[in-house]
């Protein structure tokens, strides 16, 4: 044990219990690690809670992001919707002509330029079908081609068409928008040029170019694209012969197939 | 004088400070996954009716749901990919972006192996579309797994560099790698 005062402290006559031994620096060590550890624990829990509640907000940023996408689900998913004349099958498609026995449906895509082959090579077999009322002709405009174009022309088309069913004309004017196809990428036709068209088909009455500007049968168009996927039918042209699909998945329906699974000849 | 080796020194010694490499792959990570997120969910919400479609043709769950989830995925992946871009709470992030890649690596092997041909669209696509499997699917597979692998990295060893989180909680010399 040393004197008292002479532990370096320089105050005389101080006299620390410990002293100047090594099991007091040790000591001392320990209080000051145990101070630092114990400012570590204090500073990690804080660190803890600001984690935490950062979590929460990023989670809270998440539902928000998606409340939004169901937001717009909501805004564009349209229960009510306006059904054009010679509409069947759930209103998802329209008769364009005939009432024979054998059930033709044909979903297309204004925009697709397959449909538009398909069309002017079947279309007049078609015409010649409907006219001899060997067929029903059922025709489902649907809109999946969209993001192809910058004015929603898919959808702007198939609402058309609905309006020229109105006035009894869909087949000539569904020939005459696949024969004056824009090309994808583009604005498409335009509402002027779509009530053009149908004046040049036949549709005269004021009341179609009415239509065609108000968008009255865009939401049917929705529709029908909803029944089509639903139904499993993802490409267009798809031809169904009584329920069945005259191609294979993922093939494009042929004139050959159309007759073959009708069984006609088509003049 | 004699070491005392029973002071709690070991205990505060034990945190190091974190490898400069494994910072910086991991702030790479965190940009790579936030990128590919934000990009995927965007190129979405130009046409989310078609984003349902495409979520229909798994054929996991009834067109309204599909639909629903096509319209709701996108949004969701934007605000995942911008959480990590920026680096705020870059864990819970890479968590959902790791859960979101199972989903889809799930939905994809199950459209594989039901043999289904997930192309929607015109077939003007030209004769290039398989009538069938498509021939790309060990690809999306073998990309989306290689996602989750970063994902999982993130979710593990979340502190990066440039990241929100690192503003907020303080030089990093100071406390562990991985505690947060």
């Amino acid at each position: 044990m040393t004197k008292p005062g002479s532990d370096g402290s320089g105050k005389p006559g101080r006299n620390t219990s410990k002293g100047n031994t090594s099991k007091g620096n040790a000591s001392k060590q320990r209080a000051a690690s145990a101070k630092a550890v114990a400012g570590q624990r204090l500073a990690r829990e804080r660190r803890r809670r600001r984690t935490a509640l950062v979590s929460w907000i990023a989670a809270g940023v998440i539902v928000v992001a998606g409340l939004i996408g169901y937001a717009v689900y909501a805004s564009q998913n349209h229960v009510d919707f306006n059904v054009p004349k010679h509409a069947v099958q759930n209103d998802s498609g329209v008769v364009a002509g005939g009432s024979g026995p054998i059930k033709v449906d044909v979903y297309i895509d204004y925009q697709c330029p397959v449909c538009k082959a398909f069309e002017q090579s079947a279309g007049n077999a078609l015409t010649n079908m409907v006219n001899k009322n060997q067929i029903t002709l059922i025709y489902h405009p649907i809109a999946i081609l969209d993001r192809f174009s910058t004015t929603q022309y898919s959808t702007r088309s198939a609402g058309s068409s609905g309006c020229a069913s109105d006035f009894d004309h869909f087949l000539p004017y569904t020939q005459a928008l696949f024969a004056d196809q824009p090309p994808e990428g583009s604005n498409g036709l335009s509402d002027d040029e779509l009530i053009q068209i149908g004046g040049s088909v036949g549709i005269a009455d004021p009341k179609f170019a009415q239509c065609v500007r108000d968008g009255t049968y865009k939401t049917w168009a929705t529709h029908n694209t909803d029944v089509a996927s639903q139904r499993g039918i993802t490409g267009t042209p798809t031809v169904l012969v009584n329920g069945t699909s005259i191609a294979a998945s993922g093939q494009a329906p042929t004139l050959a197939a159309l007759l073959t699974a009708t069984g006609l000849t088509g003049k | 004088m004699t070491r005392d080796t029973a002071t709690p020194h070991s205990a505060v010694a034990s945190r190091r400070p974190p490898r400069a490499w494994l910072l910086w792959l991991g702030t790479a990570a965190r940009l790579l996954l936030g990128a590919v997120f934000v990009t995927a969910g965007a190129i979405k919400v130009g046409d989310l009716a078609e984003s349902g479609r495409a979520v229909n043709a798994y054929q996991l769950v009834p067109f309204s749901i599909a639909k629903f989830l096509g319209y709701v995925l996108p949004f969701i992946e934007m605000a995942v990919g911008l959480l990590l871009i920026i680096g705020l709470a870059t864990r819970l992030a890479a968590i959902v972006a790791a859960l979101m890649l199972i989903a889809y690596i799930v939905a994809i092997s199950s459209a594989w192996a039901r043999g289904l041909a997930i192309d929607c669209g015109c077939f003007s696509r030209g004769g290039s579309l398989a009538a069938g499997v498509r021939p790309s699917y060990g690809w999306d597979i073998a990309r989306d797994v290689g996602l989750l692998a970063v994902a999982g990295f993130l979710a593990f060893i979340p502190r990066t560099k440039f990241s929100v989180d690192d503003y907020l909680l303080g030089p990093m010399d100071e406390r562990s790698f991985d505690d947060d």
